[in-house]
């Protein structure tokens, strides 16, 4: 669909360039952030309709995606608070989207992707934040109220985890290519 | 930056671009190049291992989800508007209404209202006689307490809406003044008004309320003049005040 032009005032074609240039690297650190495409989907309609309430309060288009990826981390933890009597444990290593059998899902991907689903919240969030959102770590330490040295730590140790689980078979392959 | 402070860096920030980061990674001859180099390919199988498809059509259905919501608030706004603007409405009619309702029950409303039936005492020219002018009054049970007023010329009892009066005509300077006096009919203050071609006065007495009035450009000296009289005449002449001569 093309962008909406003519009598549209300057709030909406802001917003709609920032759903436009945004809503895909959100929905992936959505989907990373809670592991369900579903959800993935339901936080970023939710953290775009609150950004919308507030637009007014984005100075800098530069901060717009560290303040869409605030926002979404906030609705998540809603949603994880409202939910929490609901839910069903889920075995982390069984697959529950329909995506995790596409085709560009096999191979080495598929072990990275798996391999992430299994990293503990803790290292998987920053890694997401670092990987999708573009955060540096003093951004991400702002975000999540934490000193920068020990995000440092867990960007550290997350990349050290993965390639632990990614395991010989990957390390072989890097083998290969040098 | 030593070597280990290059590899703890690049675990934590592989595609920073800091200037002693740089260096070192151009100037070590420990194989940091090469760590640097399978950092690289790392991260860029990462970015695209999370690089999950996108749903089909999320940014439309974004921008819609906000539209929707959007318009919604528009009507829910609007509404809100309308009902106050109807509340408004509603309270101005019927604040007129009621204002309508009590300026018709008012006395200088009710006296204008009783002179077309009473036209022809205008133009009355013959002096009434002190008695029956007199008679006049005592008939609604308010006898006159002083001399009436000189140039009399009608007298007669009658109801101004429901209050019962005395209705007299004098004639000043051969103009003719009504005065309409309703004993027991009491008024809080004097007042003035204009209204439908006539021009008066709605003034309180201690027994009474007595409104005097003239068609649009009388003489306001004469209807004054007729005014005290009439004041006199029904509450008596004013006692002396003390030290008066």
């Amino acid at each position: 669909m093309a962008p909406v032009q003519g009598n549209v005032n300057p709030k909406q074609r802001q917003y709609e360039a920032m759903v436009r240039a945004h809503s895909a690297d959100l929905y992936r650190f959505a989907y990373w952030l809670s592991r369900s495409e579903t959800i993935a989907q339901d936080l970023v309609q939710e953290t775009f309709l609150r950004a919308w309430k507030n637009l007014d309060a984005l100075r800098d288009a530069d901060m717009a995606r560290p303040w869409l990826v605030t926002i979404l981390r906030r609705e998540h933890a809603r949603l994880y608070e409202r939910k929490r009597f609901d839910t069903v444990e889920l075995d982390d290593t069984v697959p529950e989207d329909a995506a995790f059998a596409s085709p560009e899902r096999s191979g080495d991907a598929a072990q990275v992707r798996e391999a992430m689903r299994q990293l503990p919240d803790k290292y998987r969030e920053p890694l997401a934040m670092q990987v999708l959102g573009g955060m540096s770590c003093d951004e991400i330490a702002e975000a999540t109220g934490q000193q920068p040295g020990a995000v440092m730590t867990q960007l550290f140790r997350a990349r050290q985890r993965l390639k632990q689980m990614l395991g010989g078979g990957r390390a072989s392959a890097e083998g290969a290519r040098r | 930056m030593n070597c280990l402070d290059f590899r703890r860096r690049i675990g934590a920030e592989p595609r920073t671009r800091d200037e002693r980061f740089m260096a070192h990674r151009d100037a070590c001859a420990e194989g940091c190049a090469a760590f640097w180099q399978r950092a690289q390919r790392f991260e860029d199988d990462l970015d695209a291992a999370l690089a999950v498809p996108v749903p089909d059509g999320l940014a439309d259905r974004i921008l819609l989800a906000q539209a929707t919501a959007e318009r919604r608030g528009q009507v829910g706004r609007r509404r809100a508007w309308m009902a106050m603007a109807a509340s408004v409405l509603i309270a101005v009619t019927a604040g007129g209404m009621f204002w309508r309702h009590v300026d018709r029950a008012s006395l200088p409303a009710l006296a204008v209202a009783h002179m077309p039936v009473e036209m022809d005492s205008l133009a009355m020219t013959a002096p009434m006689s002190d008695a029956a002018v007199a008679a006049g009054f005592a008939d609604r049970a308010a006898p006159l307490k002083g001399p009436a007023p000189a140039g009399v010329t009608y007298v007669h009892d009658c109801m101004v809406g429901p209050y019962p009066a005395v209705h007299v005509v004098t004639r000043m300077n051969d103009e003719p003044v009504v005065a309409l006096y309703l004993p027991g009919t009491m008024s809080d203050a004097d007042a003035s008004f204009r209204r439908d071609g006539w021009e008066g006065r709605e003034l309180a007495l201690r027994g009474g309320t007595l409104v005097v009035m003239a068609q649009d450009g009388a003489n306001r000296h004469a209807m004054d003049a007729v005014a005290r009289a009439w004041r006199s005449a029904i509450e008596g002449p004013l006692p002396r005040e003390v030290g008066q001569i």
